[in-house]
């Protein structure tokens, strides 16, 4: 078999120099929220550890997550897809296509059995044997779990791979949901977000590939060191919260103040994600800090949990649980009121009853 | 006015009674400060700087109630381990209590004139379960969404699955907020209905929950359950 190459190997063959190359690695380190004394590890696997083999596949989605991956900036997105990993297929990235390409998704499955990693990007649809989504012929479904029978690791980009995303939204016309269902026995490394970070995104490849093994996972399976806060406890705006500032309007003095959105239906205090600390492009910003609430994008309903816009959802005209509920606080306390009002006139009643059968009633 | 002969039960501990007026401070608190947490209201000063509302304060008010409210537990089950007049809970297994749930709410329908004597009838152990599983409801909820600040602590470990069961965490929110309604619910009800007994029936019940003994005309039909 012939000597796969490490990042290493890849860089002294590029003319890359070994300064260049620690600094890289260094880099690495701090994204992947390791430790500055596994600077060491990070570098030793990358002058062992043959480049993994990656396949990225597609299905129920908007590509977006595509969209946010390739304005990675450490590691750049092409540094990563043409010399830190060896991207073998994708549906989007690849400039082959046709008949040709499928057989080239089959020889690397076969060559590579139990090696490679599987991207996964988009949900399965489910509803009417899966036709909704289809590629090279077939069903996502089937190549989903064609792919995923032999990978080493199975990492699940974005809010659709983890749990459906926007095309699971009610009422889910196309009975879309995430992988996990159809993944078999690999370990699944969730990254949801809408899309994710780009950093997350290259950061999570990188840690499969260089130590093999899935980064620390929280309890939903999502890697702890990007998903381990919510937004809401490392929000620049979060004093304004304690101090109960809040923009009422998008419009008004509080918005403009830069004052805490809740009242705007911040997703903020139940979103798990790295906008509050890593923050996107380079750090510059994130929805918060431009002035939109967060709509939680990285939760895996997201989208059907009521307005982005209201904290509690609002039901037609009728109003939100605080007016449904004062309302119904009414209508109990006018019904005990009326219970109490029929009681008293039926016991005088049956009383003035028993006083005229002479006390024989009881 | 007919002479009743009126026979002293005692049933509450004094442990379940200190802890039913601590509960019932700690709801209203705990509502109170859970509409201001999901709605805050905002008082203006001509300088933000010294703003008069504070969102940490209240819900520190909220937090610090809860754990008291927990904590009351332990009198509530010290008074069911030591006394049997604390352990008035449904008696699902007992065939007579679904006869004697429908007898109760026939007379509460005001269907019929009388219903049997009982230290507590069957309804209102129904109604006293139903409100202790709201409680788990709000504790558990409650919990899942205090402890997530830090995924990795032991509370976070104990609590942090309601959030995977429910489907999210702004559905723990919404479920806790909405459940407190039903607490709410509850008590409008609970309190008019020991008003009632006490002042139609004659049951001296709202006295039970501070002296601890019911004052009964009747041989309630429960009674063996002190023995
Ligand atoms: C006993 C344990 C309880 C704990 C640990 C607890 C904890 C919490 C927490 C952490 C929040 C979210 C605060 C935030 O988003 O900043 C909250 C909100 C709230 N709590 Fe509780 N709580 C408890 C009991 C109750 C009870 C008994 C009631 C009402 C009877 C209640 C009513 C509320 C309400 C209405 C909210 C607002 C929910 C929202 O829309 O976000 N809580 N509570
Ligand atoms: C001023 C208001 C209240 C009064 C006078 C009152 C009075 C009483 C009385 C007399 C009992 C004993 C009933 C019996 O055994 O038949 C009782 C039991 C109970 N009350 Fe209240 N109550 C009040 C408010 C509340 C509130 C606000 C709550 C909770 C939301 C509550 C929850 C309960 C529960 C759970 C029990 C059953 C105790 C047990 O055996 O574990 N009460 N209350
Ligand atoms: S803007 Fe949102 S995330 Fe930031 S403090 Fe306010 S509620 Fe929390
Ligand atoms: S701030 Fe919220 S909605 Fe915006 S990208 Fe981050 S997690 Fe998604």
């Amino acid at each position: 078999m012939e000597k796969r190459e490490s990042l290493w190997d890849r860089c002294l063959k590029q003319g890359i120099s070994r300064r260049n190359f620690i600094k890289s690695c260094v880099t690495l380190t701090s994204l992947m929220g390791l430790s500055t004394e596994c600077l060491t590890k990070v570098v030793e696997a990358a002058e062992a550890k043959p480049l993994p083999v990656v396949i990225w596949i597609h299905g129920h989605e908007c590509t977006g997550c595509d969209e946010s991956f390739i304005r990675s900036a450490s590691p750049l997105a092409g540094d990563l897809v043409l010399s830190q990993i060896d991207l073998e297929y994708d549906h989007l990235l690849s400039a082959a296509c046709g008949e040709p390409f499928e057989r080239h998704l089959d020889e690397t499955i076969q060559k590579y059995k139990g090696q490679y990693i599987l991207a996964v990007e988009g949900a399965v649809s489910t509803k009417d044997n899966g036709i909704f989504c289809m590629s090279g012929g077939h069903t996502f479904t089937h190549l989903l779990q064609k792919a995923a029978k032999d990978a080493a690791a199975i990492i699940a980009y974005g809010t659709c791979a983890v749990a459906g995303g926007i095309q699971a939204a009610s009422p889910n016309p196309t009975g879309s949901s995430g992988i996990s269902m159809f993944t078999g026995g690999a370990p699944v490394i969730n990254v949801p977000g809408c899309p994710p970070i780009p950093e997350v995104m290259t950061g999570v490849v990188m840690h499969v590939a260089l130590f093999g093994t899935p980064p620390p996972l929280d309890g939903n399976g999502r890697p702890k060191q990007f998903y381990g806060n919510r937004i809401h406890d490392t929000c620049y705006r979060r004093p304004f919260f304690d101090a109960g500032l809040f923009a009422e309007n998008y419009d008004d003095a509080g918005a403009k103040a830069g004052w805490c959105l809740y009242k705007l239906g911040c997703r903020g205090p139940e979103t798990y994600n790295s906008c509050g600390n890593l923050r996107w492009y380079q750090g510059m910003s994130y929805p918060i800090q431009s002035g939109a609430a967060c709509i939680g994008c990285s939760n895996p309903h997201f989208w059907d949990e009521g307005s982005f816009s209201d904290r509690l959802p609002k039901y037609d005209k009728i109003g939100d649980a605080d007016k449904i509920g004062i309302g119904l606080g009414v209508l109990t306390t006018a019904g005990v009121a009326a219970h109490a009002v029929a009681s008293v006139v039926q016991k005088s009643k049956r009383d003035i009853e028993e006083v005229e059968n002479g006390g024989a009633g009881e | 006015m007919k002479e009743v002969k009126r026979k002293e039960y005692y049933l509450f501990s004094p442990f379940l009674r200190i802890f039913h007026w601590i509960m019932v401070a700690m709801i209203v608190i705990l509502f109170v400060t859970g509409l201001l947490i999901a709605k805050p209201v905002q008082v203006m000063t001509p300088e933000p700087t010294y703003t008069l509302t504070s969102m940490d304060l209240v819900r520190d008010i909220h937090f610090v109630a809860a754990f008291i409210f927990c904590a009351s537990f332990i009198l509530r089950i010290y008074g069911f381990i030591i006394n049997k007049g604390d352990r008035l809970f449904p008696r699902v297994w007992e065939g007579h209590f679904y006869e004697e749930t429908v007898d109760v709410a026939l007379h509460y329908m005001l269907i019929k004139p009388h219903h049997a004597s009982f230290l507590r009838n069957p309804l209102a152990r129904c109604s006293y379960a139903a409100l202790y599983a709201l409680v788990l409801v709000e504790v558990l909820t409650g919990f899942a969404m205090y402890y997530m600040n830090d995924p990795n602590s032991t509370g976070a470990f104990l609590f942090g699955w309601v959030n995977t069961v429910l489907g999210g965490e702004m559905m723990t929110h919404l479920i806790h907020h909405y459940v407190a309604w039903g607490i709410i619910l509850f008590a409008i009800g609970h309190v008019y209905m020991v008003i009632r007994a006490e002042f139609m029936e004659g049951e001296s019940e709202v006295s039970s929950m501070f002296a601890g003994s019911k004052i009964l005309a009747h041989t309630p039909k429960d009674a063996n359950e002190l023995e």
